[in-house]
């Protein structure tokens, strides 16, 4: 029995947090189980730092467990465990609420996932970890109890359960297409064996379901408005990644190419539009998630070198989504106008960075994607930075309107902190990977041409975003398809009605009841047991 | 001794149970220290075999009951695991109904019988030739009836008669194909396959049939499952064990057994009644999940999950691919872990907070975290969710089904993922989030009750946990499978 071979420390990033997670049961620590929060991405977040790229087994556990590292691994490992960091810090107002040991557990339960995923090497770890992340975000969503946020839940669940479903079919055939658990073997499976199509379809619905993909995006608009912020912001800023990472470790290079980028565009433009529909400052911000999410989902589509850099991209918006939605907890805690007008500025800042303003985080990811695009498909995406500036001007404006806090909040300015730190993240983090990810020269994006291709799409919104501030939008509830297709009635998790369980098995009721009599059988319990398996021996020896 | 110890562990039981039917009713501490005492004994015979089987021993006992008539017993890998899961949960159910009946009237009828049940259970898996198997099968029958009527109430008389009503004519069937099968092949040993070449393949097909409803009785195989929803008028620890090992465990080892060493995987194969019989195990997957649905009563849902979830077993030995197999033997052993975690809790809910229908769980979970964690343990594992025993099962019987040329399977694995989540997460939902209803009471402070569902909710996780560890019930699975006892 080995417990382990190769580095210890990918396995101990991830049982550090469910250690943490067991430690919240105790009573001791079930008050201020929030405290522990920002320690559990520690380990990973050194793992990603520092960590080698060898391979760890730990041959006992689950179906055999095999984790390693390579370079999108280490980006995406990196940002994940920061955000969850920032995010815990983020979360320590909640100290002493009703029900945080049930969220710190749970949180770190989601964590543990959200960082198997970018580290398993096998399959059968990888949906152990997909599992992990999805079902116990659950818990995170429907945290505040409210009836919003249990009906929210209530869309999640039965959305992710089949997405589960979708998951494990899919890489059931993977697995017996290739022989093994190998996640690379498995993907060169699919590209080549007979049952590669339905596999890849079934994959691309239960990835796409985490990722956002439009039409299995109806949950996320509901649950990240619903969930407390330091969880919208992991939700939104990692949580959707694993989806994304699952379409890049799976999908062979091409594989529904056009269904692919046709359904991220639907994505990217649609959800922006929709999202100026929304009066809650998160769930506009759900939908540019959904909007850029479908972007990346684009990238995928169109394999090559946009697909290689995908991680890339999703390192600026992970940072910059995680920091506008901690601005969301900021400002809903500011007390003074001066606060406010920080945090709508820093908000906006970050804004601008997502619509890729020439030099921010994101006009570095954009230019970093863009060449390994056809010609069409880079200029959709200059195109969705449009879009992508309205929704977010829709968003400060949103976030502007929210009202006052009246409850006296303290350490409004320590609130400040872990946004601005992912804010500066954002914007650093793509500076800092630049060369190494696109083997472009730091000074590309200061070159003229650069610098134009990113300001016009965010010069021509402008001018529309002030006409829009000026009308009024129609507002509808998040959720969009899910009150477009009437039939769909909402999965009630209640409990079926009383109904009376008639036919079926009653079959032998009909028949005639004369076989009363046996119980007549059992009036000398003792003598007749005793005597039965006599009975049984000497019945047979007569029989033959 | 060697030569003895099948009987050994066959005695751990039966003499327990037949000393206790004369054990007067107000000696508790007796009646609770053979009850205890055989159980404690068998599992570490168990153990000690285990250790020696897994480096390649087996051991066989002869005993002759009359001229031609010889009862084989024998304990090789195969016989182990049914054994080893049944000598487990038969200590954690002794304990668990011993605190759960207290000083209620009738305990050494109980107790009795309760012994008897597993000492049919041990027989059945220790047989070595078919007849041996039949004769354990019936006692086996025989010995649970007193235990379903034991409450002696109209539903329990009822469910008792019913379960009789379906168990004689099946067992007609299992004996009419012995007769029938070994009038042409002589005595059937299931270390050595029969030579079947004598018979016509049309006589092999009803022969195949009648033995598939005289053991599938017991496995709840639709149609013969009505008796299995009834039969939860039982109480806890019966239910608990009838659910978990006793009877739908010995009728889906019965149907392993008649396909692998009776006919044997190639001339199932041949015959093409493998594949009707996978087809019925599904549409049983699928029935018992979609009846659990509509079920208010805790047990009953239990109950149609049980008849469900048993077709797993039935449905890995039908495809007779390497993985198949191995996926259905490990779920022997993990839905015996899971649905007895369930059903102890069940019973606890009942004892202690007085709660049957699934409306009275609301808010039981804080009020009762242990049995409620148990229980949410449970169900999760049942709807194969990972890290628990469950998505092993499910992830070996999938590629069990690809192996076998039988991509259909997957659909019928992925409702049966999505159908046991519909009747479960409700549950759960009612026990943690819902306010609790105004007349609920109910503590948990009977150690001896929540003691065995925790062990085997820790069961079920550590099943899942370690599955690639030599510890598991998979690898075990795995070493039968590949040992060739599984022809």
């Amino acid at each position: 029995m080995t417990l382990w071979t190769g580095p210890l420390l990918p396995l101990v990033a991830l049982v550090w947090p469910l250690l943490l997670a067991a430690l919240t049961v105790l009573p001791p620590l079930q008050g201020r189980a929030v405290r522990l929060l920002p320690f559990a991405p520690l380990p990973a977040l050194w793992l990603a730092v520092t960590g080698a790229e060898d391979v760890t087994t730990a041959p006992d556990l689950l179906l055999g467990v095999t984790l390693g590292l390579d370079g999108a691994r280490r980006l995406l490992l990196g940002m994940t465990a920061a955000l969850w960091l920032l995010a815990g810090l983020a979360a320590q107002p909640m100290s002493g609420r009703p029900h945080t040991a049930i969220f710190a557990g749970f949180w770190y339960l989601t964590l543990a996932g959200n960082l198997g995923i970018f580290l398993a090497l096998d399959v059968v770890t990888f949906y152990v970890a997909f599992a992990a992340v999805s079902l116990a975000a659950w818990f995170l969503i429907v945290h505040d109890r409210t009836k919003q946020a249990l009906r929210a839940g209530r869309v999640y669940i039965v959305i992710a359960i089949s997405g589960e479903v979708f998951l494990l079919l899919g890489l059931l055939l993977g697995a017996a297409a290739a022989g093994g658990v190998d996640i690379a073997a498995v993907r060169a499976a699919l590209g080549t064996s007979g049952a590669g199509p339905v596999a890849i379809a079934l994959l691309v619905a239960g990835f796409g379901i985490k990722a956002g993909l439009v039409p299995l995006h109806v949950w996320l608009p509901l649950a990240h408005p619903a969930a407390p912020v330091p969880a919208s912001a992991v939700l939104s800023g990692a949580i959707v990644k694993a989806g994304l990472f699952g379409l890049i470790l799976f999908l062979p290079d091409g594989a529904y190419g056009a269904l692919l980028m046709g359904l991220g565009l639907t994505g990217a433009f649609g959800a922006a539009l929709w999202g100026l529909t929304q009066t809650n400052p998160k769930a506009v911000l759900a939908y540019s998630t959904v909007s850029q999410m479908g972007l990346m989902v684009m990238f995928v589509g169109a394999g090559g070198a946009a697909r290689e850099l995908t991680p890339f991209y999703a390192l600026h918006h992970g940072f910059a989504k995680g920091a506008l939605f901690l601005l969301v907890g900021v400002m809903l805690a500011a007390r003074t106008s001066r606060q406010r007008m920080l945090c709508l500025a820093l908000a906006g800042v970050v804004a601008a960075s997502v619509a890729g303003l020439p030099l921010s985080g994101g006009a570095l990811a954009k230019a970093a994607v863009k060449p390994g695009l056809p010609d069409a498909a880079a200029l959709l995406v200059s195109l969705s930075s449009i879009f992508t500036s309205l929704v977010l001007v829709w968003f400060l404006r949103r976030l502007w309107l929210l009202p006052v806090s009246d409850t006296p909040s303290t350490q409004t300015p320590a609130r400040f902190i872990p946004s601005v730190l992912a804010a500066i993240f954002a914007f650093a983090g793509p500076w800092l990977f630049w060369a190494g990810w696109t083997g472009r020269d730091t000074f590309y994006p200061f070159a003229a041409t650069s610098i134009f291709d990113a300001l016009w799409p965010v010069a021509i919104a402008l001018p529309v975003a002030l006409i829009l501030l000026r009308q009024r939008l129609p507002e509808y509830p998040p959720g969009d398809l899910l009150f477009l297709m009437p039939s769909w009635r909402l999965p009630k998790v209640e409990a079926p009605r009383q109904t009376p369980c008639a036919g079926g098995d009653r079959l032998v009721d009909l028949l005639p009841q004369a076989i009363a009599k046996a119980d007549r059988f059992l009036i000398r319990w003792s003598i007749s047991g005793a005597l039965l398996p006599i009975l049984v021996f000497g019945f047979l020896v007569l029989l033959m | 001794v060697t030569a003895l110890l099948p009987v050994l562990v066959l005695l751990t039981s039966l003499l327990p149970a037949v000393i206790t039917f004369f054990v007067r009713q107000e000696s508790h501490r007796l009646r609770n220290a053979l009850s205890l005492g055989g159980a404690v004994l068998k599992v570490a015979l168990i153990v000690a075999m285990l250790f020696a089987v897994a480096r390649g021993a087996s051991y066989e006992t002869e005993i002759p009951l009359a001229p031609g008539l010889i009862l084989l017993l024998r304990i090789d890998a195969l016989a182990l695991l049914f054994v080893s899961l049944s000598a487990v949960l038969w200590l954690l159910t002794t304990i668990y109904a011993i605190a759960y009946f207290g000083t209620k009237p009738e305990l050494s009828r109980f107790f009795g019988f309760f012994s008897l049940c597993v000492a049919a259970t041990t027989g059945i898996a220790l047989s070595g030739s078919l007849i041996s198997f039949f004769i354990f099968f019936e006692l086996l029958t025989l010995s649970t009836w007193p235990l379903v009527a034991h409450k002696q109430d109209e539903p329990s008389l009822r469910a008792a008669r019913r379960y009789l009503l379906y168990a004689l004519p099946c067992s007609a069937a299992l004996l009419w194909a012995i007769v029938w099968l070994e009038s042409s092949t002589g005595p059937v040993l299931f270390t050595e396959p029969p030579d079947l070449s004598g018979i016509d393949p049309m006589s092999l097909k009803a022969i195949f049939a009648l033995f598939i409803v005289g053991v599938g009785m017991k496995a709840a195989i639709v149609p013969l499952h009505g008796w299995l929803p009834a039969a939860m008028a039982a109480p806890a620890p019966v239910s608990a064990l009838l659910h978990a090992v006793a009877v739908v465990k010995a009728g889906a080892f019965g149907v392993i057994r008649v396909i692998y060493d009776v006919f044997g995987v190639e001339r199932v194969a041949e015959l093409g009644v493998g594949t009707p019989l996978a087809a019925l195990a599904s549409a049983t997957i699928i029935w018992g999940s979609v009846r659990a649905l509509r079920q208010d009563g805790i047990k009953k849902r239990l109950a149609y999950s049980t008849v469900s979830q048993v077709s797993y077993i039935v449905l890995g030995a039908a495809l007779a691919s390497p993985f198949g197999i191995i996926g259905g033997l490990a779920h022997l052993v993990h839905q015996g872990l899971m649905k007895i975690t369930l059903f102890f809790c069940a019973g606890i809910y009942d004892e202690r907070a007085g709660v049957r229908t699934i409306d009275g769980l609301n808010g039981l979970g804080p009020r009762m975290p242990w049995t409620s964690t148990c229980f949410s343990l449970g169900a999760l594992g049942m709807i194969g969710l990972p890290p628990l025993a469950g998505f092993v099962s499910k992830i070996y019987l999938g590629l069990g089904g690809l192996q076998a040329n039988a991509p259909w399977v997957l659909p019928v694995l992925g409702a049966s993922t999505l159908l046991n989540a519909a009747y479960f997460l409700p549950l759960l939902y009612r026990l943690w989030f819902l306010e609790p209803r105004s007349d609920a009471r109910g503590n948990e402070n009977a150690p001896a009750l929540v003691g065995p569902a925790v062990i085997a909710a820790l069961g079920a996780l550590g099943a899942g946990m370690l599955a690639a560890s030599p510890v598991s019930p998979l690898d075990w699975a795995r070493l039968i499978a590949e040992r060739g006892e599984m022809r």
